[in-house]
């Protein structure tokens, strides 16, 4: 009897407990990051801040690199800076938790391609990037804009482009009948000797072609994306997958190949030409030596490829308090000096136009046509709706490598990329 | 009888007790004249509520309402304030209940003029009951806070609105009850596709056969390998046993690669120098259906040699006398087979092998890393070969469907908790625990 009365006792006490639990007193300030994701929180008027704190990616290479840079940045200005090596790819999810909690970054380091998730989350703030705007490459301001705005400074473009063994093939085919007549000339699938090889299943490698002839992923109108805009099977696309399907029905390229056979057989000097981008670079001079040589991607009917473009960017925490002294880093950092000083460190493309153009990058045989590819190139879109892009189209690439109808499997397929979107915003 | 006891305190109310104890901890102690007690009770209750007060409200409130300012709180947090406010409630309510009782128990005591121990003495008391569980508690507590506590976040996110497009800190979560299960099991709220409930249920239907086949197979293997190795007549046994659990030596996730390498359609040894003997090329990794023949074929070659192992460990400690007695009664090779070593075998390894099951039922290493759940399939979500692990997965990373991973998750914990739960109370060799 005693026993109930206490549980019911105790259930009560609980219940007040529970009604009377009420809101912490909090300042109303955080209604301004609804829209614009930041500005809310009075900014250090001039003030310099003592130390900044940046998160970089813990590559070695970047690393060190980045180090003598802030070191000089420390002595130009005096302000310290606290550096913490984070995979890139992580930083999103210990800012989510850390910047709230005030142990965030003043400046992390990201690809483009994530921007609009990071703004979906509140993370970035907008930067001015002010007279600097005009010295990055056009390409990667585009690719830093999301939703009109400027959220980056970007450090690092790249993208991908043709790879032939000299040995092989005397000169780069600068067209795509040039390198389809490579490929029907040198092909011995049963002696795995190739003519041309990518991986064509692959949408970001295979994105040129669609492109080329007209295909789109969203529109992209005045810096936004118009998502319900998918240009991924009109008749461009069609026509694009089309010709990779050729090289697939041709015996050019087999369905089964993957990066690892492929980057084997090319070092192996059984292929005259790779389309892959240039962290290859390495492993495949290390394999053919002089024989290497690079080049644009082939052009399509007359028009150029149009690669996809991948920009690493400085951002400024939307947490920061220091959000001004942030800014002025990161332009320190993405200058022409500095920049061409990381290209030559970390071994990563310049976006800065004038680095990029400068004797450092184009002096380096291998690395400058990927130099000169960028200018044809569209940025990765940076809507958070890309994700849900991928899977879908890479299936597509699949089943039309295995000989189904091309329209059939790309409206599937932009159907596909719809309900995940729809999906995805449920 | 009553009259007996001189010491009785005929006016000492128990319930007057009870209710001062429940006012607040400690008074009904006070006046039950249990003063050190009562005075420690009164410390502890006014130390929690000055120190842990203010944090359990705002964590209250913080779970139901999963903050109100946008960009100010973060509704992952508050939930996090919440789970643990609700941990310390419990903790602190068992508390008030131990008290409560205590004051009812010494009050009806001293009502019946039995001796009350003294404070040193119940605390002796206490020890020498307690013992176990003193050496428990600090173990039960980081228990709570790092197993538990994890699952309750995940159980909750399984009812919240937790996705790409509605993230904090930006936005703020908030509780939608069952909708995310309505979605998976009914399609409900799905507008025109109905992704989930076909997804989940081909994915799921898929999963129940790897489970079964998989572990089965592996067992059968393990089980036929052991019972031939056992056999006194087969020479070179510490060889042949070495050899068949070198499989398990190998680290599974760089069996499972060079697998992977092994079964490529063309550039594999597979179809390359083995099958193309007998002018075979099967697409191990093309058709969903060879994709699944070749995953349970290396899950078996994976964990059969645990299997063996362990089936050959049990099969020496079976008596000789057995098969001697059953000999004289004439019995086949199959009779003794199905009626002592069988029953004997699996009496002893049952609980062992239903975690085969479980473990494969959640294998993702093995989808993950041959296939990455592949071959795709014109017009679904996840792959051929995609288990539920796996789909969870790719939810999280590509569709960022945080709170419907949560929602199959529970489901998936809730499945393997069940077929283990049930599966432990039926096997002997739990029944018998403590018995022995």
């Amino acid at each position: 009897m005693l026993k109930k009365y206490l549980s019911i006792f105790a259930m009560v006490l609980l219940l007040i407990g529970v009604l009377a639990a009420c809101a912490p007193d909090r300042e109303e300030s955080g209604g301004s990051t609804d829209d614009s994701g930041g500005g809310d929180s009075e900014e250090a008027t001039g003030d310099q801040p003592e130390s900044l704190s940046v998160w970089v990616n813990d590559n070695e290479d970047q690393k060190v690199v980045l180090e003598t840079l802030f070191e000089k940045y420390t002595e130009e200005t005096g302000i310290e800076i606290d550096v913490t090596p984070m995979n890139m790819l992580d930083q999103i999810e210990a800012l989510n938790l850390d910047g709230p909690a005030g142990n965030g970054p003043d400046l992390f380091f990201q690809p483009h391609d994530r921007i609009g998730n990071i703004v979906l989350q509140g993370l970035a703030s907008p930067i001015d990037l002010g007279e600097a705007e005009g010295t990055y490459s056009e390409t990667a301001i585009d690719a830093v804009t999301y939703d009109g705005e400027i959220y980056g400074a970007p450090l690092v473009v790249e993208t991908y482009g043709t790879f032939y063994n000299k040995d092989l093939v005397e000169e780069a085919p600068a067209t795509m009948d040039e390198l389809m007549a490579i490929a029907e000339e040198q092909t011995d699938a049963a002696s795995d000797q190739y003519g041309f090889l990518m991986e064509a299943a692959n949408f970001y490698f295979s994105y040129p072609f669609f492109g080329a002839n007209g295909a789109y992923v969203f529109n992209n109108e005045g810096g936004s994306y118009d998502v319900e805009d998918i240009g991924l099977n009109n008749e461009g696309a069609v026509a694009g997958g089309e010709l990779i399907q050729s090289w697939y029905q041709n015996g050019y390229i087999p369905v089964e190949i993957n990066p690892d056979i492929m980057n084997g057989l090319f070092t192996d000097g059984k292929v005259g030409v790779a389309i892959t981008g240039p962290w290859n670079i390495p492993a495949y001079e290390e394999a053919l030596g002089e024989s290497l040589g690079t080049a644009i991607l082939p052009t399509v009917d007359g028009t150029n490829a149009t690669s996809f473009v991948g920009v690493k960017s400085w951002m400024v925490s939307d947490f920061s308090e220091n959000k001004e002294a942030a800014t002025d880093l990161a332009l320190f950092l993405t200058n022409e000096e500095n920049s061409t000083a990381y290209f030559e460190g970390a071994g990563e493309l310049p976006a800065n136009q004038a680095a990029l153009e400068g004797e450092a990058v184009t002096s380096n045989e291998l690395i400058a046509p990927f130099a000169e590819q960028i200018q044809y190139g569209t940025p990765m879109p940076s809507t958070p709706e890309m994700q849900q892009v991928w899977d879908p189209i890479n299936n597509a690439l699949l089943f039309i490598a295995q000989g189904d109808d091309v329209q059939e499997v790309l409206d599937e397929a932009v159907q596909q990329i719809r309900d995940n979107i729809a999906t995805a915003q449920q | 009888m009553s009259t007996a006891n001189p010491t009785a305190k005929k006016n000492h109310n128990p319930k007057l007790a009870v209710i001062l104890s429940i006012l607040l901890a400690g008074l009904g102690q006070l006046y039950n004249r249990r003063y050190v007690k009562g005075t420690l009770f009164i410390i502890l209750e006014v130390s929690f509520i000055l120190t842990l007060g203010q944090f359990i409200n705002y964590g209250i409130w913080g779970i139901m309402t999963l903050g109100t300012l946008a960009g100010t709180d973060h509704s992952v947090f508050l939930l996090i304030y919440g789970l643990v406010s609700l941990v310390l409630i419990a903790f602190a309510v068992t508390l008030y209940i131990a008290n409560v009782k205590d004051a009812k128990r010494d009050a009806i005591r001293l009502r019946d003029g039995e001796k009350v121990p003294t404070f040193k003495e119940a605390l002796r008391n206490v020890w020498d009951t307690g013992f176990p569980y003193f050496f428990v508690t600090p173990g039960l507590v980081m228990l709570v806070f790092i197993v538990v506590l994890p699952l309750l976040f995940t159980i909750a996110l399984a009812f919240t609105d937790y996705t790409q497009y509605n993230q904090p800190p930006r936005n703020l979560l908030s509780w939608i009850g069952f909708e995310n299960f309505g979605r998976l099991f009914f399609g409900t709220g799905a507008g025109d596709s109905n992704i989930w409930q076909d997804t989940f249920i081909s994915v799921f239907t898929w999963t129940v056969v790897w489970t079964v086949v998989a572990t089965t197979l592996q067992i059968a293997l393990g089980l036929f390998l052991a019972l031939l190795v056992n056999d006194p007549r087969i020479k070179f046994k510490r060889l042949i046993r070495t050899i068949l659990i070198l499989p398990w030596a190998v680290p599974a996730f760089v069996t499972i690669l060079v697998f992977a390498a092994m079964f490529n359609d063309r550039f594999g040894a597979i179809n390359t120098e083995v099958l193309a003997m007998f002018d075979l090329a099967i697409p191990w990794l093309q058709d969903p259906f060879w994709t699944r023949i070749a995953l349970i074929m290396i899950q078996t070659w994976l964990g059969f040699p645990f299997v063996f192992a362990l089936f050959t460990g049990i099969l020496q400690s079976i008596s000789k006398d057995w098969y001697e007695a059953a000999d004289v009664d004439g019995a086949s090779r199959m009779q003794k087979f199905r009626n002592i070593t069988l029953p004997h075998v699996l009496y002893a390894t049952a609980p062992l092998l239903i975690m085969q099951y479980a473990g494969n039922f959640n294998n993702f290493n093995i989808i993950y890393l041959f296939n990455e759940g592949g071959p795709a399939v014109r017009g679904q979500n996840a792959g051929g070969t995609d288990i539920l692990i796996s789909w969870v997965f790719d939810l999280t990373f590509e569709l960022n469907q945080y709170s419907m991973a949560a929602a199959i998750t529970l489901i998936l914990g809730l499945i393997v908790t069940g077929f283990a739960f049930f599966q432990f109370r039926r096997t002997r060799s739990f029944k018998e625990e403590g018995n022995i």
